[in-house]
């Protein structure tokens, strides 16, 4: 792999190389004829878009970052700083950040009509309000079905940090479960056995499959199939475990980035962003400000300002952005009025998130709130509208059903829309 | 047979191990109940002896009643002696034999433990304390009414049974946390949505529901003389009262107000309370420097057990045989089993007001019977469908369901498969008893836990089969150690076999790991494998064969 020094041109970015290689090979071995080749070719470069999802666990509050209202009742006591781009103001407490703006679009208007932790993050990382009985799939997994190449001996989904669940799947099934690094860290036991060659390694593995086959014949399951799945799965990522070697990551980045965990992530996530993977879900926790909030925000932003906006522009200055979209969301934001322990309580009802990379304008901003960011007055959106545009912003067309047990499940409410005013 | 009832039946014959007598009322003196269990079941589907598959043969129904009632797979010598015994009473006698084996009660302490602590952090009960006192009440049989009823009255004062009180201090007292357990656990009621409002698709769930259990708790709470630095245990206090406002009524302006509820289970009338004079309703009184822990007259708590096992509330006599059913059968018949209301109804009600009669008839006997249900030809069906069964649904039971081990199950079917506990077994000689041999491999268990066991607070309701899981199975050095030669361990015992005679290797691989002899094609399967084998690299084929047994589909669930 090559050390961060040299990064000075896309092309040993692997992305494009990795897929031209599966392309040619799998194509090549399968003597497909030209129509399907057509037809494939044309599924990968759609298959080259790439996804970092930061999930800000407890819900940011709208008013300590994209959407300030210094001055106002509710404003707290946080200014807003320009950015640049002209007219275009963030919180204070998100100076680098207000740098890359240009690589950012806003989203002003968001009203969920949930407050509660778990029916908000089902909305916003489904694009469906909860169902009763019946899950759709997390954005991640959704994704990694829709654009990880089905010969990828990379996982689709990577989550990086907390709260990445084998439930977030739903249907897909166990190609699309989440591949968490848990604190950090590469998987374990990545490395085969001392004193097992890969022949014997690969001769075990299809004893143990063909044993298998066998007893599947009448006791067929969607477990027994998870089950399955997993020794591939894993038997593949063997094969590419070079991409979870942080040691990598060069001790200047680690000083760019800075301290901590959060730091620590986007480096790792900018490290998966390089080595192809699908998508990315970079966890950080503790935005649930009910007591203190603007300490709280003080130091929740302070960790997470420099470290994302140095991996923005890290992206834009090795031409990923092009084909990575970067969405910062969360479940909820904040309410605007500030309670007696200084806190702020659960609000879905006028909040914004950022986004920005392939298929997104930069700098653009939809949405507004009014004088004091207690209601939407201009083009209000939920997670259906957001989960339309994110489909557009990568080129796929959400409209497509997904298909379980032959049922047809939209992949975004049809009552919904893109926001065209964002998509380049 | 030569196993005495008493034996531990994952032991040598000959080696000597601690075991209980059987308390189980014996089986001859009651009237057996599991014809009708089969009557029942082919009763609730159309055609049902037309769909149903046959029964297992002797290998799956060995595995099958060994992994369910002792939470392992048999030796490779009782594997063989099973299929070798022409009695025909053979399944009824193992069936017996494992019921009053220690590894039942340590299996059955396994799995009640993760149902009632869900595998939280321990905070002030030692764990091991709590599963010593839940595997004796196993092992003794106790009738499952009284157990629970022991944990609800247990406060942890006296240091002889503080372990009872885990359910509750362990869960720091938390009212609602414990009240929501005990409806998941006691009574098949999830009832987290009624914290703050009427279900909204279950009519069945109420907020008095939820604060009829609260009632008895909401006096209750964590004690600890700080100055005397003592252990915490649970104090009361003489008043106190559930407040609740139905959250839907307040956002829509029709509430009337915060209501309260007496201590009532499931719609009950509420029970009847004694008051006193004030300043008469504590035997030792509460002070201001909180230097006692006081002691009311009138305990609510304590009336807890009684009321939520009373034959007057089916519900827990419902939600027990329910539960006892799925552990056997791997699905509830309400299911899922917290489900338990008008809008889910049973697949089988009339079996399963049969099964909560015989259960209450039996005294809540668990032995007794989960007995009744493995000796019912629904429990020993084979898990293989046939032509006409393909499309049944699993809660038709018109074939045995698959059940995926969970981590203990894995983790001990494992070091039994690949024969470190043989291993281990020789090496403890006269020393063997089931609660040395399970210290020596408890940190398999550990690992298995931590890997396949959910975060604390949430073991996985569904399975999951993630790639950590398959990467450690397929390349953790610790699993990697059980296959390697190790005195009376299965590449040992293959090692010795005549390296001509692959018919022999397979049928020794297959009966230890797979508890069944290997088909035609299979030894052939075995044979190629060993082919032009260097005898240098004969140990390492091995290790690789019972790899590829241990971690294939058949041995990871139990089937």
């Amino acid at each position: 792999m090559h050390g961060r020094q040299a990064c000075n041109s896309t092309e040993h970015f692997s992305r494009r190389n990795f897929l031209q290689g599966v392309t040619g090979g799998a194509l090549g071995m399968a003597g497909f004829s030209g129509m399907v080749q057509a037809e494939s070719a044309k599924k990968l470069i759609s298959q080259q878009k790439q996804v970092v999802v930061f999930w800000l666990s407890g819900g940011m509050s709208q008013l300590e970052s994209w959407d300030p209202k210094p001055g106002t009742d509710y404003g707290g006591p946080f200014q807003a700083i320009p950015t640049s781009v002209p007219g275009v103001h963030i919180s204070e407490l998100l100076p680098h950040t207000a740098k890359q703006m240009h690589h950012l679009a806003l989203v002003r208007g968001i009203n969920i009509r949930e407050n509660n932790h778990s029916k908000g993050s089902i909305f916003m990382q489904t694009g469906h309000k909860e169902t009763p009985g019946f899950q759709y799939p997390y954005l991640g997994s959704a994704f990694s079905e829709q654009l990880n190449p089905a010969e990828s001996p990379l996982p689709g989904y990577v989550c990086i940090g907390r709260g990445g669940s084998p439930k977030e799947a739903a249907f897909l099934g166990p190609r699309n479960v989440p591949l968490t690094l848990a604190e950090g860290k590469p998987p374990q036991n990545l490395v085969a056995p001392k004193g097992l060659s890969p022949e014997a390694d690969r001769k075990r593995r299809e004893f143990r499959s063909k044993l298998s086959k066998r007893f599947s014949l009448g006791r067929r399951s969607a477990e027994t199939e998870i089950y399955n799945a997993s020794y591939d799965q894993a038997a593949a990522l063997m094969t590419q475990k070079d991409i979870f070697d942080f040691s990598k990551i060069s001790k200047e980045d680690v000083a760019r980035y800075g301290k901590g965990d959060f730091a620590r992530n986007c480096l790792i996530a900018r490290q998966m962003v390089e080595s192809g993977i699908t998508f990315t879900k970079v966890t950080h926790t503790n935005y649930d400000s009910h007591s203190e909030n603007f300490n709280f925000h003080l130091e929740q932003l302070g960790e997470f300002d420099r470290p994302f906006a140095t991996f923005m522009s890290d992206l834009a200055d090795h031409g990923l952005l092009e084909h990575t979209l970067v969405i910062c969301m969360c479940e909820f934001g904040r309410t605007p009025k500030i309670n007696p322990r200084m806190g702020r309580d659960h609000w879905g009802t006028a909040w914004s998130i950022a986004l920005g990379g392939c298929g997104i304008k930069g700098g653009a901003v939809v949405g507004k709130t009014n004088a004091n960011g207690t209601k939407v007055i201009d083009r209000e959106v939920d997670g259906g509208h957001l989960f339309h545009t994110y489909y557009r912003a990568v080129g796929l067309d959400p409209s497509e059903p997904f298909y379980h047990n032959g049922r047809p499940f939209e992949k975004a409410n049809p009552k919904a829309n893109p926001l065209t005013e964002i998509l380049s | 047979m030569s196993l005495g009832v008493s034996h531990s039946v994952l032991a040598d014959d000959s080696a000597p191990v601690e075991a209980p007598k059987p308390t189980s009322q014996a089986p001859e003196k009651r009237v057996s109940f599991f014809p009708q269990i089969d009557k029942l079941i082919a009763a609730g589907t159309a055609d049902y002896e037309k769909l149903a598959s046959p029964l297992a043969d002797d290998s799956e129904f060995l595995r099958r009643i060994t992994l369910d009632l002792t939470g392992m797979i048999p030796t490779t010598a009782q594997t063989r002696k099973f299929l070798a015994d022409s009695n025909p009473e053979k399944r009824a006698q193992i069936i017996d034999q494992l019921l009053n084996s220690p590894e039942y009660a340590r299996h059955m302490q396994r799995r009640f433990d993760v149902l009632m602590m869900r595998r939280l952090a321990s905070k002030t009960v030692p764990p091991a304390d709590w599963q010593a006192y839940l595997r004796q009440s196993f092992a003794e049989n106790k009738p499952w009414n009284q157990l629970v009823q022991e944990i609800m009255e247990a406060d942890g004062s006296d240091p002889k049974t503080r372990a009872r009180a885990r359910f509750y201090l362990d869960r720091a007292g938390d009212v609602n946390l414990i009240t929501q357990d005990i409806g998941r656990v006691f009574l098949g009621a999830d009832l987290e949505c009624a914290q703050c409002h009427d279900h909204p698709e279950i009519d069945d769930f109420k907020m008095n529901d939820y604060y009829g259990i609260s009632s008895f708790l909401i006096r209750s709470f964590v004690y600890t003389d700080k100055k005397k630095k003592t252990k915490p245990v649970i104090a009361e206090k003489a008043e106190g009262e559930t407040k609740f406002e139905d959250i839907f009524e307040i956002r829509d302006k029709v509430s009337k107000g915060p209501r309260t509820i007496g201590m009532t289970i499931f719609g009950g009338e509420p029970l009847e309370e004694p008051t006193f004079k004030k300043g008469e309703e504590y035997v030792v009184a509460p002070k201001k420097d909180n230097s006692v822990r006081p002691v009311p007259k009138f305990s609510r708590r304590a009336l807890l057990g009684k009321a939520l096992t009373s034959p007057k509330n089916r519900r827990f006599a419902r939600t027990s045989a329910n539960r006892l059913w799925a552990l056997m059968m791997g699905r509830g018949l309400i299911h899922p089993l917290q489900d338990d209301h008008s809008e889910n109804p049973p697949s089988h009600p009339e079996l399963l007001d049969l099964l909560t009669d015989q259960l209450v008839a039996m005294n809540f006997d668990i032995k007794a019977y989960l007995r009744e249900i493995a000796l019912s030809q629904t429990y020993q069906r084979t898990s293989r469908r046939t032509e006409q069964n393909t499309a049944a649904d699993d809660s038709t039971f018109t074939h045995a369901l698959l059940k995926p081990l969970h981590p203990a199950q894995f983790a001990w079917a494992v070091v039994q498969a690949t024969g470190e506990a043989d291993t281990q077994r020789i090496s403890l000689k006269d020393k063997l008893t089931e609660d040395a041999l399970n210290k020596r491999l408890a940190g398999y268990e550990n690992k298995f836990v931590a890997l396949f066991g959910g975060q604390p607070g949430s073991p996985p309701e569904e399975f999951l089969a993630t790639i950590d899981q398959a990467l450690f199975l397929s390349n953790d050095s610790m699993v990697m150690s059980l296959t390697t030669k190790k005195k009376g361990n299965l590449v040992d015992r293959l090692l010795l076999l005549p390296a001509d005679n692959p018919a022999a290797i397979a049928d020794e691989l297959f009966v230890s790991v797979l508890t069944r002899k290997p088909t035609a094609d299979e030894v052939q399967d075995v044979s190629g494998f060993l082919k032009d084998l260097k005898p240098a690299e004969k140990t390492a084929a091995f290790q690789e064969l019972v790899w590829a047994l241990v971690t294939s589909l058949e041995f990871r669930f139990n089937h």
